[in-house]
């Protein structure tokens, strides 16, 4: 698919298939927080649910992946690499580099110090509270989701979380993305991905830089106001 | 990126699913139907949540005295709760948050069990459906949308179900414990009920029968173990969206056979029926303990997977299509059950029973010695008789109007002390199940798990991963329930 310029127009930002969506409209009931709503306990549901999704797509390309793919990479010039316990970042397969985050993402999902279950929210005297009091309580500081049990780093624990979805997202789009379409499953991944957009977006759980890869999709997605209704994309 | 006049070029591939291995493309299809669920479902909650909330402010706005500062609390509740079911939609349900206190039942692909919830303290029946046995004997199809519907009807007559989730071996239902066995039971303890008491069942049944039916389902396996008795004496229909009942019995490959078995001239003998098991004609009200013989062997029956054809319209077997009317046939003979002390139709052996239910005309017999009012055996014969004859077959007012209901208030019949009302000491009492008959049933599913598995001569299933696709949508947990019933 050679354009002029000389680079290779990704399979994912060709027509149809740029086109092809399963959702209608845009994504604002089901991403903006409902009223009334614990904002942790909806980022973290929604954590939850992105998760085993991408883990559903990702196994479609596994078979694929395991014989194919020597780096993890995102389109040309971009391979992601794996932070060793030495602190070096070094390459990996994809295959390799995705069941380790995936394995990273589950424990942290599954580790109730990250992500409460357990314990209820009640109220008492006019207060949310749960009964156990959170992990990691540092004195006379507030954050997100202080006061219904999650940690106080939360918050970048699910950022980090997300950023390493994305990086499966663009794994996938880059090098996957005709798989998707033999498979026919390009427009649920379309949407399934603009709904991690926005979802993001509105609570602001990606930085601008780590979009990148996937940075044209998203212009072209917004162009159709998928993103509608939705936090705009941070500067 | 590129000129306006690529952007305008198509890119089509020739799609060929065929070139990956067939768990890919499973993998896939699984992938499209959750994803497509789970939109759906999304947006359910989202529908649902707002009307909850519009409720709340509602009735806020009708309540003119309450300070700004109580309503204020009350969002605040609710708020809460809606957090308590987010967070629930994130627990993954696993056996072991359940702590078994005993088996009470069994079915052809698993067992039921009274549980105990280890968090909360709270009781359940806990079902659990072996997937491997499901699989082989593709009971699979309609599976997901009858126990969706089922499930979210939240009527008085149908068991409730709170949670269902699943593990690479078992499907899981958790629904509430009804702790006065079921119908079945009850016939054994009684042997016959008078008109009175079989009144009151019955016309508990069809109230059940019409809510099933106006939900657009058909049962097709009523009988009396799939009738539960709650707290208070009253009916209610077992979950039947998994009621392997209908898709055991109503396997067309089995019924092909059964008929094939019926024509030939001199059947085999088979080892459906406990041999033990004299024909039906010849019990009299003096063979009690033959009668009670035969139930008995009809509970060991309900343990295999081959199931009892005792109840089934003869329509299901011979014609393609039935309705809603196979229904009040089964509830014809349940009722002749309850009078009479055996079903109309009970042979030693399944092709028999088949064989006899098709030829109803002439194999239905009331025998002398039992005393029938005219009305009762009035209402046995129109529903014991073809589809298009069949009293209900017009809506169930038809057989609401009958004489034998006479005096029956429809409208009050739940809220009617009922005949017997279960005389329990403790929330966990087991009295009315029959219990010693399944004490080789393991305590933990796990544990069954593996014995079923090496019975096979298979090895334990280990947990693998799921593509799961018979069972999308298995994991159900539903706010109004939960929140209603205290499961939250
Ligand atoms: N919610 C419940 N509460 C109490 N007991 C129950 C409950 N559900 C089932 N049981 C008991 O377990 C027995 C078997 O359950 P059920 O009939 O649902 O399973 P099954 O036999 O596999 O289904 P089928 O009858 O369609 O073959 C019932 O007859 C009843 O005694």
């Amino acid at each position: 698919r050679p354009i002029p310029g000389g680079i290779a127009r990704p399979l994912f930002m060709c027509k149809p298939y740029i086109n092809a969506h399963l959702l209608k409209g845009n994504f604002k009931t089901i991403v903006v927080l409902p009223k009334h709503v614990d904002k942790a306990e909806w980022i973290a549901l929604n954590t939850f649910e992105f998760y085993e999704f991408i883990k559903l797509f990702y196994n479609t390309c596994r078979e694929f992946c395991e014989k194919k793919c020597p780096t993890m990479s995102a389109g040309p010039g971009t391979d992601y690499y794996w932070l060793g316990a030495d602190r070096k970042p070094r390459p990996l397969p994809a295959y390799t580099y995705i069941e380790y985050v995936l394995t990273w993402i589950n424990n942290r999902l599954t580790d109730e110090t990250v992500f409460p279950i357990r314990n209820s929210h009640s109220v008492t005297a006019g207060q949310t509270q749960i009964i156990a009091s959170p992990h990691g309580m540092q004195d006379g500081q507030t954050w997100l989701g202080k006061e219904t049990g999650f940690p106080y780093n939360f918050f970048s624990n699910c950022q980090a979380i997300f950023k390493q979805m994305f990086r499966i997202f663009a794994h996938i789009y880059h090098t996957h993305y005709v798989n998707m379409v033999h498979l026919s499953l390009e427009a649920h991944l379309n949407s399934f991905f603009a709904h991690f957009i926005s979802f993001s977006r509105e609570f602001e759980l990606l930085d601008a830089r780590d979009l990148e890869p996937l940075q044209p999709l998203i212009a072209a997605f917004d162009e159709k106001n998928i993103f509608q209704g939705v936090k705009n994309a941070p500067a | 990126l590129g000129s306006s006049k690529f952007d305008e070029e198509e890119n089509r591939i020739v799609r060929d699913p065929g070139q990956y291995q067939p768990v890919t493309r499973e993998r896939a299809t699984a992938t499209k139907l959750k994803i497509e669920l789970f939109y759906k479902q999304n947006v359910q909650h989202a529908l649902e949540r707002n009307q909850r909330r519009n409720d709340l402010e509602n009735r806020l706005a009708s309540e003119p005295r309450m300070s700004e500062e109580r309503k204020n609390l009350q969002r605040l509740n609710f708020g809460s709760q809606e957090s308590n079911f987010l967070r629930l939609r994130r627990t993954r349900m696993v056996a072991e948050d359940f702590h078994t206190i005993k088996v009470i039942g069994k079915g052809a692909f698993g067992e039921v069990r009274l549980v105990q919830k280890k968090d909360n303290g709270k009781i359940y029946a806990m079902k659990t459906l072996l997937k491997s046995e499901m699989f082989k004997k593709d009971q699979l199809a309609h599976v997901k949308a009858e126990r969706d519907v089922l499930a979210e009807s939240d009527s008085p007559w149908v068991v409730n179900l709170f949670y269902s989730f699943q593990d690479s071996v078992y499907l899981y239902l958790i629904m509430e414990f009804l702790p006065g066995g079921d119908l079945m039971t009850m016939l054994i303890k009684y042997e016959v009920f008078s008109e009175d008491v079989t009144r009151f069942y019955m016309a508990e049944c069809v109230l059940a029968i019409e809510a099933v039916h106006k939900l657009g389902f058909i049962h097709r396996d009523i009988k009396p173990d799939n009738i539960l008795i709650d707290i208070n004496g009253h009916i209610k229909l077992s979950d039947f969206g998994l009621s392997t009942g209908f898709h055991k019995t109503h396997d067309q490959a089995y019924y092909q056979k059964l008929l094939e078995k019926a024509q030939a001239p001199s059947a085999p003998k088979s080892a459906d029926r406990n041999s033990v098991m004299v024909d039906a004609i010849h019990l009299t009200i003096s063979n009690r303990n033959q009668v009670n013989t035969w139930r008995k062997s009809r509970r060991v029956m309900a343990y295999s997977t081959v199931g009892t054809p005792d109840y089934i319209a003869p329509e299901i077997f011979i014609h393609q299509g039935y309705g809603q009317p196979c229904d009040w046939w089964s509830l014809g003979t349940i009722m002749f059950e309850c009078l009479i002390g055996w079903p109309p139709f009970c042979a030693e052996e399944a092709h028999e029973t088949y064989r006899k239910i098709v030829n109803w005309q002439e194999s239905l017999y009331f025998p002398e010695e039992i005393h029938l009012s005219p009305e009762a055996e009035d209402l046995i014969r129109r529903l014991i008789t073809s589809a298009d004859q069949r009293l209900g077959k017009g809506g169930a007012e038809e057989i609401k109007r009958h004489p034998f209901f006479h005096g029956v208030d429809w409208n009050t019949l739940r809220q009617v002390d009922a005949p017997f009302k279960p005389q329990l000491k403790s929330m966990t009492d087991t009295t009315y199940f029959p219990t010693d008959d399944l004490e080789n049933v393991p305590d933990a599913p796990a544990v069954a798990a593996m014995r079923a598995a090496q019975a096979q001569g298979n090895m334990a299933p280990g947990p693998g991963e799921e593509t799961g696709l018979p069972f999308i949508g298995y994991t159900y947990k539903r706010f109004d329930q939960l929140n209603r019933h205290g499961g939250l």
